[in-house]
């Protein structure tokens, strides 16, 4: 073991050195779990760990923004608001304080392309949580007072996150500018206009249309056993009836880009930002993964190549990154640079491209590869401490993939991944015509 | 068991389809006695039945998992958490020395010295150091607060040695290199030039200065331009001398190794660094609580953060644990009186919290929440009247039992994954608290009474002299704070404020021609 450490360190010193490339030293261990289907189509992940005496329950709707008709944005993010309204047999807000007495945690996101609930709490109470998920995917009440109120504390959320902070609107902009038809196009929190229009009529419909056993993936992570866990499940559950029709699944394509887009946008934010995006394919893609092991190249750790040249050499960013958003649908790689003072957007612009373009001419070191790979052992390591962060990549897999065994496999498709794959990417994807650039300069010129 | 309490009863109105379902339900299932008949929110219908929440399965024992702590001879505390479940170990390093350091007019230091640990050592260039963490799939992190610094390393079990090793250079021996303070300071300098516009960002730290003055607990840890300019070379080796020696640290090893190899790994690394003495810090007194109100005027801001505090108790107090459910009930996960009152009710923000922010030297409360530019004076008059009645009402046990239920209750989530262990004991050693503390925690939340917290509540809650920021538009809202019966307050355009001047504003500005608004506008021209 300590020859291997002395020849890592000799690698670090001869870094210019193409070395034969280093095998990762050490496998992140498989997740144990079962999963079955209830004859309603609902869709159970269990997976024990008795290190510690607690458990998480999460339900993850396959239903997020991208799922939103036009002028309703921001509905899937308002309608998990909803959830926390009462049920049947749980009053408004008693959700929360349900979970919160018993000495758990619980909470709810929504992203592009899912919505999720979640509560860890001590093992005893699984029962709990999984009633409280039943009730209110079966009885949801729907209030027209309440719905009013929770759109306007969502209408505070988009101010606090989005409105208010220098860069709040950053990611927005961007899906903006690079989509046309896809509802990626639009942020997840919505537009205030499509939030104001929204009704308690819309709610009521997106309840049935998409908050259904088949289309919700319950996933039970810690201190539990199985066939107990298994046999509360479908106590709960398995009384909520099948939907009355098919989740629809028809959402618009995006066409492909045919030339450069360029933008200048004005933003009353303190210093310019300059973004160089892609478009690249789908989760689950085979050029996902080299894309993935990309983004890690070019912005995980000080030695990254953005972070090491444009922040740390040319001191040209306060701040860099360029990762891809891999997600259900075809999405975006994108590379932005918070401009120093000093410093001009066609600067940054000039070596964001240059990084791009050098994956495409020169590609990536074995070296580089090597470490890209060392650092998802790392992240599968440190990424499955918690019940929590082992549940999200079960349902991940199995909601997103429609493969649990996702959740491990693509490991091997990482160290399997070699420099000539990420070249090729590379190339088929980061082209001009393919391209959006965005300069983003502060109001009324800079200050 | 407490909260698991049936929902109260619930009147509404009884809709035409409830009753042909009522009919259906009979007619349909005479044998599901328990179970009726309702419709889901899109108009099906279904069986569901009246319940109560189940029963908890039998509950297992808490036991805190094992873990050691040692001295070793120069004095630095070590302490190992074992957990073999994935094959990593994390090392955190704490030095017991933040800002509150920080040479006089040097504001910034501890911050500035901890952001150049990991850029360069004796023996290794940054780049280096970056490289070498990197490519193994490692991670390193240096940082500081008001009262500590950390180094904080990450790596597979196989290169726990490796880890090691660069942990022990960089807190030893960083080169402090003229090329990289230069660098450090250009991003801290550009970094405040962006957190500067933060609303939230300049409102806390505002907060904090009303509450400590000039006691480095009030001034912004990461400095300002002015004071990271003025920053040396030889200041931040002065200040590595002095607080970087050994007896002054703690080191948690946490992961998939052994006890025996954890401490020899230390001895090894740390061992023979020689202890050193500590000099002490006179520190400027935080003032008493003085109630003043400073609204930071940002024309373009679509909302107001709001920040309510006033100088409490520190973390090492013999009061703290009733405060501190005294705080939770204002604003805390399990009860939060705050949440209810301005976002359940009235959907009036996103967010409302507070907290009793008990640090080393001292603590002080703080309840935050922001709301857009219309409702500002409402959610201030709110949150004033809640931390009015926290002080002058006693609270219910019930109210006071849910608190206490989440927090005891809570415990096992706490102590989930190796980090987290660490956290808990690190905490306790940090402090100076008796070890004993983790395993009572769940008894000592439990024997807080309501009339504890009536005790401290009224001790140490001034509602009369609290101190209060506003940052958002204010023209806007100034109008609604006399409405509210908020008559006297200072406006301060958010490019002039210095947190480093006595009076929060720019000193060329001052001296100069004076701020256009407080001229023209009548709203503006209030007495500072």
């Amino acid at each position: 073991m300590r020859f291997r450490i002395a020849l890592l360190i000799a690698a670090a010193l001869l870094a210019a050195v193409a070395l034969t490339p280093l095998q990762a030293a050490v496998r992140p261990p498989k997740l144990q779990y079962q999963i079955a289907t209830l004859p309603n189509g609902l869709r159970v992940i269990l997976s024990e760990d008795h290190s510690t005496p607690i458990v998480h329950v999460s339900v993850w709707y396959h239903v997020g923004s991208k799922n939103e008709r036009p002028g309703r944005t921001g509905f899937a993010h308002l309608f998990e608001h909803m959830m926390f309204k009462g049920s049947k047999n749980v009053e408004p807000e008693s959700h929360t304080s349900y979970v919160s007495s018993v000495g758990g945690r619980s909470n709810a996101y929504t992203t592009e392309d899912v919505t999720v609930f979640w509560q860890t709490l001590p093992s005893q109470y699984m029962p709990l949580a999984l009633w409280l998920e039943a009730d209110r995917m079966a009885t949801l009440r729907v209030d027209d007072e309440a719905f009013r109120r929770e759109r306007e504390v969502v209408k505070e959320e988009r101010r606090l996150r989005i409105e208010n902070q220098p860069y709040g609107r950053l990611s927005e902009i961007i899906y903006d500018h690079a989509f046309v038809a896809h509802p990626y196009k639009h942020p997840t929190i919505g537009s205030m206009r499509d939030l104001e229009s929204a009704s308690i009529a819309d709610v009521r419909e997106f309840h049935g249309t998409f908050y259904v056993p088949e289309n919700a993936t319950v996933t039970i992570v810690g201190d539990f056993d199985s066939a107990e866990a298994l046999r509360i499940v479908t106590q709960y559950f398995s009384r909520v009836p099948k939907a009355a029709r098919p989740v629809p699944r028809d959402i618009p394509k995006e066409p492909e880009m045919t030339a450069e887009r360029r933008a200048t946008v004005e933003e009353a934010w303190p210093l310019p930002a300059v973004v160089v995006a892609y478009h690249v394919p789908y989760d689950g893609h085979p050029d996902a993964y080299p894309l993935h092991i990309t983004s890690k190249i070019l912005s995980d750790g000080q030695s990254a190549r953005i972070v090491n040249e444009l922040i740390y050499n040319q001191r040209l960013c306060l701040s860099a990154f360029g990762s891809g958003n891999i997600t259900e649908h075809p999405n975006l790689f994108f590379a932005v640079c918070i401009v120093q003072p000093g410093r001009t957007p066609a600067e940054a612009e000039k070596a964001l491209i240059a990084e791009f373009e050098k994956l495409k001419t020169e590609g990536v070191t074995p070296r580089e590869l090597q470490r890209s790979q060392n650092q998802f052992a790392r992240d599968y390591i440190l990424g499955r401490e918690s019940n929590e962060d082992k549940a999200m990549h079960l349902a991940h897999a199995a909601v997103i993939h429609n493969d649990i065994t996702t959740a491990d496999g693509e490991f091997d498709i990482f160290t399997k991944t070699s420099v000539a794959d990420v070249q090729r990417v590379a190339r088929a994807h980061f082209n001009q015509s393919n391209r959006l650039v965005l300069h983003i300069v502060p109001k009324g010129g800079a200050r | 068991m407490t909260g698991l309490q049936g929902p109260t009863p619930h009147a509404r109105r009884q809709p035409a389809w409830k009753l042909v379902a009522g009919v259906l339900a009979v007619v349909l299932c005479a044998t599901l006695v328990s179970a009726q008949v309702d419709r889901t929110p899109d108009g099906r219908f279904i069986m569901w039945p009246t319940e109560r929440p189940p029963r908890p399965l039998a509950a297992r024992d808490v036991n805190f998992p094992p873990y050691e702590v040692r001295t070793l001879r120069n004095g630095m505390q070590v302490i190992a958490v074992l957990h073999h479940e994935q094959p990593a170990v994390s090392m955190r390093l704490l030095i017991r020395a933040g800002a509150v350091q920080d040479p006089a007019n040097k504001v910034g230091v501890a911050s500035l010295t901890a952001s150049l640990l990991d850029r360069g050592t004796q023996s290794k260039t940054a780049e280096e150091i970056a490289d070498e963490i990197d490519f193994i799939g490692g991670a390193l992190a240096t940082g500081s607060g008001s009262d500590l610094t950390f180094a904080n390393a990450v790596v597979m079990k196989d290169s726990f040695d490796l880890g090691m090793n660069l942990l022990a250079d960089v807190v030893r021996s960083p080169a402090f290199a003229e090329e990289e303070i230069d660098r450090q300071k250009e991003q801290a300098i550009s970094g405040l030039q962006v957190s500067r516009e933060d609303p939230g960002y300049v409102a806390s730290v505002l907060l904090e200065r009303l509450v400590y003055g000039f006691h480095p607990y009030g001034l912004p840890n990461s400095g300002t331009p002015e004071t990271l300019a003025a920053i040396t070379r030889g200041d931040l080796q002065e200040y590595h001398r002095r607080y970087f020696v050994p007896n002054n640290m703690v080191l948690a090893i946490v992961g998939d190794v052994t006890g025996e190899e954890a401490f020899a790994a230390a001895d090894r690394v740390f061992g023979a660094w020689p202890r050193g003495d500590v000099p002490p810090v006179a520190l400027t007194a935080p003032p008493d609580p003085t109630r003043r109100i400073v609204v930071i005027d940002k024309p373009d801001a679509v909302q107001t953060e709001i920040r309510v505090g006033q100088l409490a108790i520190p973390r090492k107090h013999a009061d703290y644990m009733a405060f501190d459910l005294a705080s939770k009930i204002l604003g805390g996960e399990g009860a939060n009186r705050l949440h209810r009152v301005l976002r359940s009710e009235r959907g009036l923000t996103y967010g409302a919290q507070a907290d009793s922010e008990a640090r080393k030297q001292s603590g002080h409360l703080v309840a935050e929440t922001n709301t857009r530019t219309e409702t500002t004076g409402e959610a201030l008059r709110l949150t004033m009247d809640e931390i009015a009645k926290l002080q002058r009402e006693r609270v219910s046990q019930r109210e006071l039992s849910d608190a206490q239920d989440y927090l005891s209750g809570s415990f096992p989530l706490t102590i989930e994954t190796p980090n987290d262990i660490a956290t808990q004991v690190l905490n306790v050693l940090f402090y100076e608290l008796p070890v004993t503390e983790i395993g009572t925690f769940r008894e000592r939340v439990q024997a807080v009474t309501p009339d504890d917290v009536q005790r401290v509540a009224r001790q140490y809650i001034r509602p009369d002299r609290l101190s209060i920021v506003l940052v958002g538009n204010a023209k806007g809202f100034v109008p609604q704070l006399q409405r509210v019966g908020f008559t006297d307050f200072e406006i301060i355009p958010i490019e002039q404020l210095d947190l480093m001047s006595a009076t929060l504003k720019r000193e060329t500005l001052r001296a100069g021609t004076a701020p256009s608004t407080t001229t023209d506008d009548p709203l503006f021209a209030r007495p500072q």
